[in-house]
């Protein structure tokens, strides 16, 4: 009941803001960006010249998958930015403008708090996601090669997992700290350390939630979901229960004092 | 693949059923962004300016008011 409030009352400053609108456009014109500009990359490289009379230029047509994995790509940099820079006040900017110490004050359930508010983001998340990979999807389908759909599908639903984890991510730094472009950099930073971290113990972990993408290339060329990706989802959920969890804990402390 | 000599007009008109997605997107962005601009009350500097980020920089300048502009 007190949940449900609380996630309309978010959801509906969300749309008042026009996050609902212009987070999904935003994805779906990275999605659309690079399956257009793999496409037309002779025309563009034509129109920008510098090239000597006569050069002939030959560049073989990019894999269908690869050019869906471009799109992914994009949507771990600059996605993955507004993911984070969209809720980095979530609840910090709250705390600091007292809100959140009107909302606190009544006996709501700081879990409640946490995870309605973090559900309400997710949904926005998840749904700017879904439209920038089918965008991306309809137009590698045209221009290149046809991917099967239930592919696209079921590897986004792995993706989820992970965008899921970074708004929690989010989330935790947002109960830690008062001022949101720190939390936006905590959490870029969290990412960051744990690129490098697997990138440097390749061999020995394989289940951190940052390797969802690079498995996604199994699944969307052949459909088979790798082994490997299920042990990732299981670490991933755990992580994110803790991570709201430690939260809700740190949002009650902080109270305290 | 497309012979390179046709002219930029013509270009655009033979792949406009391909293009056309892009612009109206852009457009949608760039329009809710001015309603968004012209509702707001309290903005992190002045309204022209943005009003002039939005318009000229693609993609970036509606990003860029949406996250950074709103001072609320």
């Amino acid at each position: 009941m007190q949940w449900m409030t609380i996630f309309n009352a978010q959801s509906l400053e969300s749309w008042r803001n026009f996050k609902w609108i212009w987070v999904p456009l935003v994805f779906i014109l990275l999605g659309l960006m690079d399956p257009l500009t793999t496409y037309y990359l002779p025309q563009i490289l034509d129109s920008v010249g510098g090239l000597p009379e006569g050069a002939t230029i030959d560049i073989p047509t990019p894999p269908p998958t690869d050019v869906i994995m471009m799109s992914i790509g994009q949507f771990n940099m600059i996605g993955v930015a507004v993911i984070v820079l969209i809720s980095m006040g979530a609840i910090s900017g709250e705390r600091k403008s007292g809100k959140a110490e009107l909302i606190l004050v009544k006996p709501v359930n700081h879990m409640a708090y946490i995870t309605a508010k973090w559900a309400s983001f997710s949904l926005l998340n998840l749904t700017a996601v879904y439209a920038g990979l089918l965008s991306s999807w309809y137009y590698v389908s045209i221009l290149f090669e046809n991917i099967p759909f239930t592919n696209i599908i079921i590897s986004g639903a792995f993706y989820s997992l992970w965008i899921l984890f970074i708004t929690a991510v989010n989330f935790f730094m947002n109960t830690l700290v008062k001022i949101p472009g720190l939390v936006a950099f905590l959490t870029i930073a969290v990412i960051i350390v744990m690129q490098i971290f697997s990138q440097i113990f390749q061999h020995i972990i394989e289940w951190l939630p940052n390797l969802i993408p690079n498995y996604m290339i199994e699944i969307i060329e052949t459909g088979n979901v790798p082994s490997e990706l299920w042990g990732t989802s299981a670490v991933t959920v755990l992580l994110i229960v803790f991570l709201l969890i430690g939260a809700s804990y740190s949002l009650k402390t902080k109270e305290m004092s | 693949m497309i012979l390179l000599t046709q002219s930029a007009p013509q270009f655009f008109s033979d792949n406009l059923a391909i293009l056309a997605p892009l612009i109206i997107i852009q457009l949608i962005l760039v329009i809710t962004a001015l309603i968004s601009l012209a509702k707001a009350q309290f903005t992190n500097g002045p309204k022209w300016l943005w009003a002039l980020i939005i318009i000229f920089f693609n993609i970036l300048g509606p990003i860029a008011y949406f996250i950074f502009g709103k001072d609320d």
